[in-house]
């Protein structure tokens, strides 16, 4: 098997179903950002407490695309995915083959393998349509 | 601060030229501008050079070509916009008084870069860029929430095809002189769903410049001068102050900026070029030029309102959809378009007695922002 490693390091923490992505609350302005940055990107505050996002959210758009890209081959689904906390998040998006996609359905967070790297497995962040009710 | 104005502009044919290469294409239309202003070229005093994919000091390139060496010479990268800044650069130049000549010039080669045949990605390394993002995905996506929310179907954004194709055949300068119907635009083959192929600019070889001088000059080399009345260039905003991810908030900002500086309003432009680098943005520009409110755009378009002979039309030169979008050409040959609209010398695709015209460019994916930049110019004659 191959060693799995995240395809950037801060992102979010785990890889299975208690894993979560790393975003940032500031504590003057209340501005959620992923990914965390050294100071708020709204009021520049540099009082930020780490959070762990939700795992769960709405479909805000969504394309299937037709070309391949540096690491993905087509047809391949992407979308723009909001979470409760008001973030929106970029995404792969699996599982869309079975659930034809739709504007505002539920969402759910995964990890996954997003593409090989010689013996290196990267694993990153999915959504996939949710089975079980969204946020 | 002076006023500044437009004394002479150029522009290559727009197209696929694999024969050619990028600094070629830069002279040519250099060369166009010089002899349309009736200068020499060593009268230039500075030049601004904007190329995305061209490789090093091709400014100086193009520049050495035409037998311009030994000045001020700043070479621009700002994507899509790329070409305004150029034009936004010289014009400081000019109004600040440091000078009193100088050439903007944008120049695209995407048949002989690394891009040619690809989707135009964010830069190596950006978290979207790796996750699959690219520059139709981006515009897919805001198509889809506009659809989807506004309940506007594929077949009005076609239109803005239907309408750009049929201009650009009436443009000696555009890459595709040929008209289409709204059911080939649907039906062809989708790219990043619900875009398809013939609602996307094509990728385009292609080079346009302008050259300014103080108004006050400007009688020494022309009876035509065009002047211009603002300009203005922003750099994204952050996604989460963008506040439906469809209709582009710095492009109403930007705009808004540039009717102030102008002291001009939307009712005023008589002939507009807009970025519409996928057909559904022409519709949302409108909004954000002020041409009409939320929910009246499809309505713009279909009454003929930005169509040749109505009040405001936009894209006559075919647009980025017909005429092509060499990219970071595309924000001068914008300028050049409407140059000659403002002097009555655009042929067939002529607006009667246009006096103001506005240019608008925006573009650049980066993780995090709505857009990289957007830039309006308005000019009048």
């Amino acid at each position: 098997m191959k060693t799995g490693v995240p395809f950037r390091e801060g992102l979010f923490q785990g890889s299975d179903e208690k894993g979560s992505l790393l975003g940032a609350r500031c504590r003057q302005c209340g501005q959620i950002i992923f990914p965390r940055r050294e100071a708020c990107l709204n009021c520049l505050g540099n009082d930020l407490e780490l959070i762990q996002l939700s795992r769960k959210g709405k479909l805000y758009s969504y394309t299937i695309v037709h070309m391949p890209s540096e690491h993905f081959e087509p047809p391949y689904a992407v979308g723009w995915i909001e979470l409760p906390e008001g973030v929106k998040i970029f995404s792969q998006i699996r599982g869309w083959q079975e659930r034809p996609l739709e504007t505002g359905m539920d969402m759910a967070l995964h990890f996954e393998k997003l593409w090989d790297e010689e013996e290196k497995e990267v694993v990153g962040y999915v959504f996939r349509p949710s089975t079980n009710g969204g946020a | 601060m002076r006023d500044v104005a437009i004394i002479g502009v150029g522009s290559t044919v727009m197209g696929k030229f694999p024969e050619s290469l990028p600094y070629e294409l830069g002279a040519e239309a250099a060369r166009a501008a010089i002899q349309d202003a009736g200068i020499s070229p060593g009268d230039l005093q500075f030049a601004y050079c904007a190329n995305l994919y061209g490789g090093m000091v091709i400014g100086q390139a193009v520049m050495g070509e035409i037998g311009i060496t030994d000045i001020e010479l700043t070479n621009i990268e700002n994507a899509c916009t790329g070409g305004a800044t150029a034009v936004r650069k010289a014009w400081w130049d000019i109004a600040s008084g440091l000078y009193d000549i100088g050439i903007a010039v944008g120049v695209e080669s995407i048949t002989t870069s690394p891009m040619a045949g690809k989707l135009i990605t964010p830069a190596k390394g950006d978290i979207t860029g790796e996750l699959g993002m690219n520059m139709v995905a981006r515009f897919a996506l805001s198509q889809r929430r506009y659809m989807d929310m506004f309940n506007i179907s594929l077949e009005q954004i076609a239109q803005v095809s239907v309408k750009n194709h049929r201009n650009g055949c009436m443009n000696p300068y555009s890459q595709y002189r040929k008209e289409l119907t709204i059911e080939e635009i649907v039906n062809s083959r989708p790219i990043c769903e619900p875009i398809t192929l013939l609602q996307c600019c094509p990728s385009t070889d292609g080079a346009a410049a302008a050259i300014l001088v103080p108004l006050d000059l400007a009688g020494k080399y022309t009876s035509q001068p065009v002047t211009i009345a603002a300009s203005v260039l922003k750099s994204g905003d952050y996604a989460f102050r963008w506040e439906d991810m469809t209709f582009s908030d710095m492009t109403s900002k930007c705009a808004n900026s540039a009717y102030e500086m102008a002291g001009l309003g939307p009712e005023d432009v008589d002939v507009c070029e807009l970025h519409d680098a996928f057909a559904m943005n022409e519709l949302q520009h409108y909004v954000e030029l002020g041409f009409c409110k939320r929910g009246e755009e499809v309505r713009l378009l279909e009454e003929g309102v930005t169509d040749l002979g109505g009040k405001i039309p936009v894209n006559t030169s075919g647009g980025l959809l017909s005429k092509g979008h060499p990219v970071s050409a595309s924000g001068v040959a914008q300028i050049a378009e409407l140059v000659w609209q403002l002097r009555g010398q655009a042929g067939e695709r002529q607006v009667a007695g246009a006096k103001v015209a506005l240019a608008h460019v925006i573009g650049g994916e980066v993780t995090g922002l709505e857009s990289g930049a957007v830039a309006v110019h308005i000019l009048k004659r």
